[in-house]
């Protein structure tokens, strides 16, 4: 049993890991924009079929760089020409635009690439496990999370170092003072906007290696990223990390014990944060 | 909330909405509906188009199309043109299924209704046709209770129930890997009852259980529950999980080398769930309820031949003989009772046996009186990475079963029909 549990936590790092860097993405837009970007998975999705239709030609590798890039550019469009456009006004609308968007991603990847789910191939190599004791430790989930520490590493980087990140992070605090001393808000949202999508395409050229690629892959791994943030606190992307990380921890150690409340257990963590510390565990005072 | 001009703050309660909405967003869904003439006879479908069963609601759909094509070539139901009026039930809301069920039976007016895939959804559909006095064809749901338990006079089943296929591969998997099994199960009322089905066939034979996790349906990690099932080191890992969930968990075993140190196996296995996976997660014993790849079946090279035109080259699947099948079963009855009165075309099927070209198998396949239950072949077997002669050939039947074999007896079923008087 305490063997089970240790590997059982190790592996809820891991997993966890994962749904960070989906939150990471979706928590940075809705602190800098005010936007609960619905659509994200649907941008997760977008990202793991292109990898999918570029493997013939860029292979693997090619796929992991370039599928994010193109996703965050459609996601530069979507933000420049639909999203911008309802910013400051009633929440509702960006969350009714958004929502639209998740139908309209689902259907559209439907459309392209068929219902059926279709298979992603990582290179050989990277699929075996690396230890016979602890299999669960595949070479592409070793290499999943050192890219994760890579990509979460250099987003914090520029957010503490970079004169991009100090703007990003002052208008998360204030928006207007920030506009007011001469910073373009609409160039600064719409670059953050991108980096956020980037991290969805990433995520989703990820999970395509671990799982059948299906219209609905983003759905069915939005909700998480959504209650990693609740948890972790809006507004903090260290609490997002640390959100993220306490879900994969939470689902795989109630695994142990009771398989079936997994997808529930998130949930009530959830709900315990919302009545004990309603702002999140590192989320700021006031911002809600 | 709070307005200062550049940007709005939106406050708590506005992003627990938006997470309560979020979670609805599989629920909603846009319907379709086929516009219709008034001396038509319409054919309602209740089935998934979105959500976790999209592929395998549309491979069925294209197998009911091929047959109203089929019997309108031949001059329709009782001489009169045959339609469709699909409706999208979604995959999981049994309540949006039932409000379909009902908005097809009443408003629509029609004579049949076919549905669903998801087993909770196709019982939920049951209980209106069955209150409506609407003869309804179950065509891909396969929790026992739909002919067994809860079965009623007027519905009718085309895939073979849990504790069938159960039986059909306990023997096999027994042999080629040992007694010792770990269940890893969909929670809902197909998981429940397959796993049931596969303890009660197991036993028969002196297998055992070693344990058993219930995964929630929708799980894309399943790395906890393969840690689990590596410890309590069984003869057999049995995989119960269906669709995409059946292709996470597979993915995700081969990943981590259980095919190697165990017997991954199952029950029920689909093609669709077999092209989604990568060559080398191909793997195991499994049933198939029918394939496309069968020697001297009457009819079966022009029903392949059909399909490829219809679906840009692909082969069909189970799904799409379900779907066949359910649509002929219809015009079938229809015939047989000379008649549209639900009650004797109810009556006429006790015990119909399936024409050859429609039941495209070895022995044939007929309802069984008393039951509802369409009695077929089923094929026991297993995938291989690649297909020889077709990419898309991906599974080798080690033995064709006759479903007399395999099935539970009538009293076994505890399907008790109440007839109208």
């Amino acid at each position: 049993m305490t063997q089970l549990l240790l590997l059982a936590v190790i592996n809820g790092l891991i997993v966890g890991a994962f749904y960070a860097l989906m939150a990471i993405g979706l928590s940075l837009i809705m602190s800098l924009s005010d936007v609960i970007n619905f659509a994200h998975g649907g941008f997760l999705a977008v990202g793991a079929y292109l990898a999918y239709s570029m493997a013939p030609y860029l292979g693997f590798w090619g796929g992991l760089i370039v599928a994010p890039i193109l996703t965050a550019l459609l996601g530069l469009l979507v933000e420049r020409f639909l999203i911008s456009r309802v910013y400051g006004r009633d929440p509702l609308y960006s969350l009714l635009l958004t929502f639209g968007l998740a139908f309209i991603f689902e259907d559209v990847t439907r459309y392209i690439w068929g219902a059926q789910s279709l298979p992603y191939q990582v290179p050989g190599w990277l699929m075996a496990p690396l230890s016979l004791d602890l299999f669960f430790l595949t070479g592409y989930r070793v290499f999943m999370i050192a890219l994760i520490v890579l990509v979460v590493g250099a987003l914090f980087w520029v957010m503490t170092r970079t004169r991009l990140g100090l703007r990003i992070r002052a208008g998360t605090l204030d928006l207007e003072t920030v506009s007011v001393l001469g910073v373009n808000v609409r160039v600064l949202r719409n670059l953050n906007f991108g980096i956020g999508i980037f991290l969805a395409g990433l995520a989703g050229v990820l999970a395509a290696g671990q799982l059948g690629l299906t219209p609905t892959i983003g759905s069915s791994l939005i909700m998480q990223s959504f209650v990693a943030i609740i948890i972790g606190g809006l507004g903090s992307l260290t609490g997002t990390l640390l959100g993220g990380l306490l879900i994969g921890l939470a689902m795989n150690v109630t695994a142990v014990f009771l398989p079936s409340a997994t997808e529930a257990v998130i949930y009530v963590m959830m709900a315990l944060v919302l009545l004990v510390r309603p702002q999140g565990l590192l989320g700021e005072e006031g911002r809600f | 909330m709070t307005n200062d001009g550049n940007s709005v703050r939106f406050d708590r309660r506005t992003l627990l909405k938006a997470g309560a909405a979020l979670g609805a967003l599989p629920l909603a869904a846009p319907f379709v509906q086929v516009a219709r003439a008034a001396d038509t006879i319409k054919i309602g479908v209740d089935n998934p188009l979105t959500g976790t069963y999209a592929a395998l609601g549309k491979n069925e759909a294209t197998g009911m199309a091929m047959a109203v094509d089929e019997i309108n070539a031949k001059g329709g139901i009782l001489g009169r043109k045959v339609e469709l009026a699909i409706e999208d039930s979604t995959s999981g809301d049994a309540g949006v299924a039932v409000q379909k069920a009902r908005k097809l039976i009443d408003r629509d007016q029609v004579s049949f209704i076919i549905g669903n895939i998801n087993s909770a959804l196709a019982q939920a559909i049951a209980n209106v046709a069955n209150e409506k006095g609407v003869i309804h064809v179950v065509p891909g749901g396969h929790t026992d209770s739909i002919t067994g338990q809860n079965c009623h006079w007027n519905v009718f089943r085309v895939c073979n129930t849990t504790q069938t296929e159960a039986n059909a591969v306990a023997g096999s998997v027994i042999k080629s890997a040992g007694k010792k099994w770990y269940y890893l199960t969909p929670d809902y009322a197909f998981g429940h009852t397959l796993q049931a089905g596969m303890e009660s066939a197991a036993a028969k034979l002196g297998g055992t259980k070693v344990g058993a996790d219930l995964t929630p349906l929708g799980t894309t990690d399943f790395s906890s529950y393969l840690i689990k099932a590596q410890a309590a080191n069984p003869d057999a890992i049995i995989i119960l999980q269906q669709g995409d969930d059946g292709v996470n968990v597979l993915k995700q075993a081969v990943q981590f080398g259980l095919d190697k140190k165990f017997h991954l196996a199952g029950a029920q296995l689909e093609l669709e769930v077999l092209l989604g996976l990568p060559p080398e997660a191909r793997v195991g014993t499994w049933v198939f309820e029918w394939y496309w790849n069968q020697p001297n079946v009457t009819g079966l090279k022009e029903f392949v031949a059909e399909t490829r035109k219809r679906t840009g080259g692909h082969v069909p699947t189970a799904r799409t003989w379900f779907g066949y099948a359910s649509i002929h079963t219809c015009a079938l009855a229809a015939a047989q009772a000379n008649s549209l009165d639900a009650v004797k075309m109810a009556k006429a099927l006790q015990g119909f046996k399936l024409p050859p070209e429609i039941a495209l198998m070895p022995d044939g396949a007929y309802y069984r009186a008393g039951q509802n239950q369409l009695i077929p072949n089923l094929y026991v077997g297993h995938p291989q990475a690649q297909g020889k002669d077709d990419p898309e050939d991906l599974f080798v039947v080690d033995q064709v079963v006759k479903g007399d074999d395999v099935s539970p007896t009538l009293e076994e079923t505890m399907c008790k029909q109440d007839w109208p008087a």
